[in-house]
């Protein structure tokens, strides 16, 4: 290419810079024409004419028990907001609220900046507002530039069941949870979100996706009305949930539970499903669900009974006698002489210079096998753990589903805890416990420590011969239309695998502790049904005994397990069996 | 020459100015995007992100301006394979039904058409440039137009009307740079105009005329007439049937320039709300962060393709005249560089990317201000976004690059 010739031609060029300059000129009329000529209009416009995006609440999915019955719905609640642009130079305006709403300006600006979510979108600062307040601000509309209410849908118990602690309750999102959710950003300050139980565990589920009015306003930001040419965009509400709760069960047992702290598990041992869940002493949902005085909480924090405790999954306690069953099988399993196996019970067993007691003070004298799980003969076990071993235990005990969360679905969960030799030494240094801690064991108690869940899936499984099905609350999920979009049903998993003779063995000692005549627990006995069982006694070291029952029926009519746990309540045999033998009188009831 | 007096020389060489609009242009994009974040308060990083992106569009900028033109030359058709394929990952992603532009690594989206405007017109220049061809025949043409067609279908099939257009447009303006006759220019361009002509009997008839007094007034072959004269008619009676063929969305924002009221929830109601922003925004503006209706507005691409809204309310007209004539300088300028380039490379890259920033500056500004239909093109350099600001940097560098090498010579 020479030097000093341009490859393309002058006219080339010079059409390309007059394309350039033209549409660059169109561009500059264009805009001069909005911007300079038509300024005015515009300008007039932009004043006159906002238009302000109202959310529009989604209503949250509501909750059912197995039959239909509504357990919690959504109830009207009036909401009062503020737009902070427009009391910003008009502080008469929140004058006028503060006395009307009897708070001061302080705290209302207060609530202002913590829900915020800029200048020109409403900043909620009171809800569960009591309709007269809200004709009294209507009143006085023209006097309450920025400030604006909205009917909000809050949550209603219809049922007076006490489910607190499977439900759980909602409240305000906070900060944190707002960035976490950030990515869904259908989550704004103020909106309610799911924050204990069944509530946050499904909150995806439950929460439903805010929809859109478009409001005109003018200078003054007072409302003009709806925007003609933007249609609303509609909410799309929360899915419901279908529990396996049966209401007339969980009555019962509450009836039954009256005023005594502890828990109460009844499940379907066939399908996993919970059908009663009691953990006493409750909270009320009405008083935790949006804002609650710190007063308030401060108080349900400090009590003593810790209501909010959930006892049912997240209690540790002993498991006292109500694991002999464990031991017993294993003994069936690999032992060639264990059901004519005897020792002799004179109330203690002695260990190097240590004693180590019987619940009856002057023994049960010669047992067997059946007959140390039916009187629940402590030195029997004593004995027989000797031909165990702790690891050998501790594998059986969490194959029965012990030492691991039953991954229900409700959150928090304790895993409890099976000590194996690996705990052990770490625990106590290496070789430094003894054979002594293993009989503690064996009778459930000192290291072992279970939650009442865990106990009933337990029972379920003695009952199923080994198989587990993962307990579960919810059976469904379902749309507005009825539409199922998740339905549970638990798999079934055989996890202990035991002869026949085995498990017939352990079930007839059980049928024994309710029917037989030495039995511990015979006042769960029913009159035409039976009634498989074991009593426990968790000793608290911090006061009386904690009463265990565990057990099942193994009738067509009701395939239930259960564990009931009352604190305090002394020996098993005493309170904790009377009272499931009241509930299962009920269920029988029912059913005639 | 050692790498150090090889820098040195380059440093010399740059033309500072064209560095010098494209951070000011940045600049004011950045002011914007601040300017949104500060009244929404809704704690999003565009702005953190943006700057990043900008500062890693300069060092991309810095890098296409230091690598020399020869490997460019010779890495360019490699570079266009690997463009294909790029483009070809997004589609293959694909669910069912949704727009797929991106290619994800980790949070970051990748949008390989962008990158593919720069290899395209690599691919171009160096087509024209290796065989100095002078385009008397108009077979020339087959192999620039498949080497389009190839990218173009692939976007089209994401889908991106908006950069299918912007690749057709690199071509046309390459085409006609590198010596295409006029009248092999007008029969390449006419059918285009047949179809949108055909949309109104009366500006189709007139059309057709206009075509027959051309084509007869020169000298072609009788049959290479007849035949384009009915290639013409037949695009243009064929036409409602493409319209048909065109996606909802497509169809309603071609509709919505002509008549915004035609869609009052879509694109058109976007374009009122952004032209009461620029109109109430006046000769001065309501000052930084100030604006009303940019930021009260239901505006989802406020950051992206509506970014100018907001420097229209809180800078007014002023603020406006002043990004235009910053894209002015810029892109006259590299339209002089390219008249003056002494290599055909150089020349036609030059040209090609002044027709990438005119096509993106003209549409992206007409759009906002309804005299365009909304296609979804960003403002370079000061749209939101990661791919296009890498991209428009890079061809800033490239330019820089280009002209800087004619300097050396001359």
């Amino acid at each position: 290419m020479l030097q000093g010739r341009n490859i393309v031609e002058g006219w080339r060029s010079l059409l390309v810079h007059g394309l350039l300059a033209l549409l660059f000129l169109i561009l500059i009329g264009r805009y001069y024409y909005l911007m300079i000529v038509f300024h005015e209009k515009y300008a007039e416009k932009a004043t006159a004419n906002h238009i302000r995006a109202v959310p529009v609440l989604a209503s949250r999915g509501v909750i059912y028990d197995r039959a239909g019955n509504l357990i919690v719905d959504n109830a009207p609640s009036y909401t009062i907001s503020v737009i902070p642009i427009e009391v910003k130079d008009k502080p008469e305006s929140l004058e006028r609220l503060s006395s009307v709403m009897e708070i001061s300006v302080e705290e209302i600006n207060r609530r202002i900046v913590k829900n915020r979510r800029g200048s020109f979108a409403p900043a909620k600062v009171f809800s569960r507002v009591p309709f007269e307040k809200i004709s009294h601000l209507q009143e006085h509309r023209l006097e309450l530039i920025g400030v604006t209410y909205s009917i909000e849908p809050i949550r209603n118990y219809v049922s007076d069941l006490d489910l607190s602690h499977a439900l759980g309750y909602t409240r305000e999102i906070n900060r944190d949870d707002l960035n976490r959710f950030k990515k869904d950003s259908d989550y704004q300050p103020g909106d309610q979100v799911g924050w204990k139980g069944l509530e946050k565990f499904y909150e995806s589920e439950l929460h439903g996706q805010r929809g859109f009015r478009y409001i005109e306003v003018n200078a003054l930001g007072q409302e003009i009305g709806e925007v003609q040419d933007r249609a609303p965009i509609n909410p799309i509400p929360g899915h419901d949930l279908i529990l396996s709760i049966d209401s007339y069960i969980q009555h019962a047992t509450e009836v039954a539970l009256a005023d005594s702290s502890g828990s109460v598990v009844i499940l379907n041992h066939k399908t996993g499903e919970i059908l009663a869940y009691a953990s006493r002493p409750g909270y009320d949902l009405e008083m935790l669900s949006g804002r609650i005085s710190s007063r308030d909480w401060n108080a349900l924090m400090q009590d003593p009974r810790k209501p909010l405790y959930d006892r049912g999954i997240q209690g540790l306690y002993p498991a006292g006698s109500t694991l002999k069953p464990l031991a017993a099988l294993y003994s069936l399993e690999n032992h060639s002489n264990a059901e004519e196996r005897s020792y002799v019970c004179r109330g203690s067993y002695r260990l190097g210079n240590r004693s180590f007691g019987c619940w009856k003070k002057v023994g049960h004298g010669k047992m067997n096998l059946h007959e140390a799980i039916q009187q629940s003969c402590n030195v029997y076990f004593f004995n027989l753990i000797q031909d165990i071993g702790l690891e050998d235990w501790a594998h059986i005990a969490r194959e029965f589903g012990f030492g691991e969360r039953a991954n229900i679905d409700i959150p928090g969960e304790n895993k409890g805890l099976v000590p194996d030799r690996k705990y052990m030494n770490r625990k106590y240094g290496q070789n430094k416990w003894t054979k002594g801690n293993l009989l503690n064991i064996v009778v459930g108690q000192g290291d072992v420590l279970v939650t009442p869940l865990q106990l009933a899936q337990f029972a379920g499984m003695l009952a199923q011969r080994g198989t587990q099905f993962q307990p579960h609350f919810v059976t469904k999920v379902v749309t507005k239309d009825g539409e199922i979009i998740q339905e549970n049903v638990s798999q079934s998993n055989d996890r202990v695998t035991a002869s026949k003779d085995s498990w017939d063995f352990v079930h007839q000692a059980m049928w024994d502790v309710v029917n037989g005549k030495k039995g511990t627990a015979r006042a769960a006995q029913q009159k035409d049904w039976d009634v498989y069982g074991k009593t426990g006694t968790a000793q608290n070291p911090h006061g009386e005994d904690h009463a265990w029952f565990i057990g099942f029926s193994l009738d067509e009519r009701y395939p239930y397990s259960w564990a009931v746990l009352l604190e305090n309540g002394g020996g098993g045999g005493g309170k904790a069996a009377p009272l499931i033998g009241k509930v299962l009188r009920s269920i029988a009831k029912r059913s005639s | 020459m050692n790498i150090r007096s090889f820098i040195i020389v380059k440093l010399k060489e740059l033309e500072w100015s064209t560095l010098v609009f494209v951070l000011l242009l940045s600049a004011s994009g950045l002011l914007a995007i601040y300017s949104i974040e500060v009244q929404h308060e809704s704690g999003s990083d565009y702005f953190l992100r943006q700057s990043i992106w900008t500062v890693v569009g300069i060092g991309l900028f810095l890098t296409a301006y230091f690598i020399p033109r020869k490997v460019i030359h010779n890495l360019t058709y490699p570079a266009y394979g690997i463009g294909i394929i790029l483009l070809v990952i997004p589609i293959l992603m694909k669910s069912s039904g949704s727009v797929s532009r991106w290619i994800m690594i980790g949070s970051i989206g990748i949008q390989p058409s962008e990158f593919m405007k720069i290899f395209l017109l690599l691919s171009l220049a160096k087509y024209f440039a290796d065989h100095k061809r002078k385009l008397t025949d108009i077979k020339e043409l087959m192999t620039p137009v498949a080497m389009t067609l190839g990218p173009t279908i692939m976007v089209l099939a994401q889908p991106d009307l908006g950069t299918a257009l912007v690749y057709f447009g690199i071509l046309i303006v390459i085409i006609f740079w590198a010596g295409i006759r006029p009248l092999h220019f007008f029969l390449l361009l006419a059918p285009i105009v047949s179809m949108l002509a055909a949309f109104q009997t009366l500006s189709f008839f007139i059309w057709m005329g206009l075509i027959i007094v051309i084509l007869y007034f020169n000298h072609l072959p009788f049959w290479t007439k007849i035949l384009n004269f009915l290639i013409n008619v037949g695009l243009g009676g064929i036409t409602n049937l493409l319209w048909a063929l065109l996606k909802p969305y497509q169809q309603q924002r071609i509709l919505s320039m002509i008549d915004s009221d035609s869609d009052p929830l879509g694109a058109g109601y976007q374009v009122s709300q952004s032209l009461t922003a620029f109109g109430s925004g006046g000769p001065f503006g309501k000052g930084l962060g100030e604006g009303t209706q940019t930021h009260l507005k239901f505006l989802p691409e406020q950051h992206t393709d509506f970014i100018m809204t907001v420097i229209g309310e809180e800078f007014g007209f002023v603020g406006v005249m002043v990004v235009i004539a910053l894209f002015y300088l810029l892109i006259a300028r590299l339209i002089t560089q390219a008249y003056n380039s002494k290599f055909r490379f150089d020349s036609v890259i030059l040209i090609g990317i002044a027709s990438i920033y005119i096509f993106h500056v003209f549409v992206n500004l007409g759009m906002i201000v309804g005299i365009m239909p909304v296609t979804g093109i960003p403002l370079p350099f000061i749209s939101y976004g990661g791919s296009f600001m890498v991209t428009s940097m890079i061809l800033a560098g490239l330019s820089a690059n280009m002209s800087a090498v004619r300097r050396a010579v001359g």
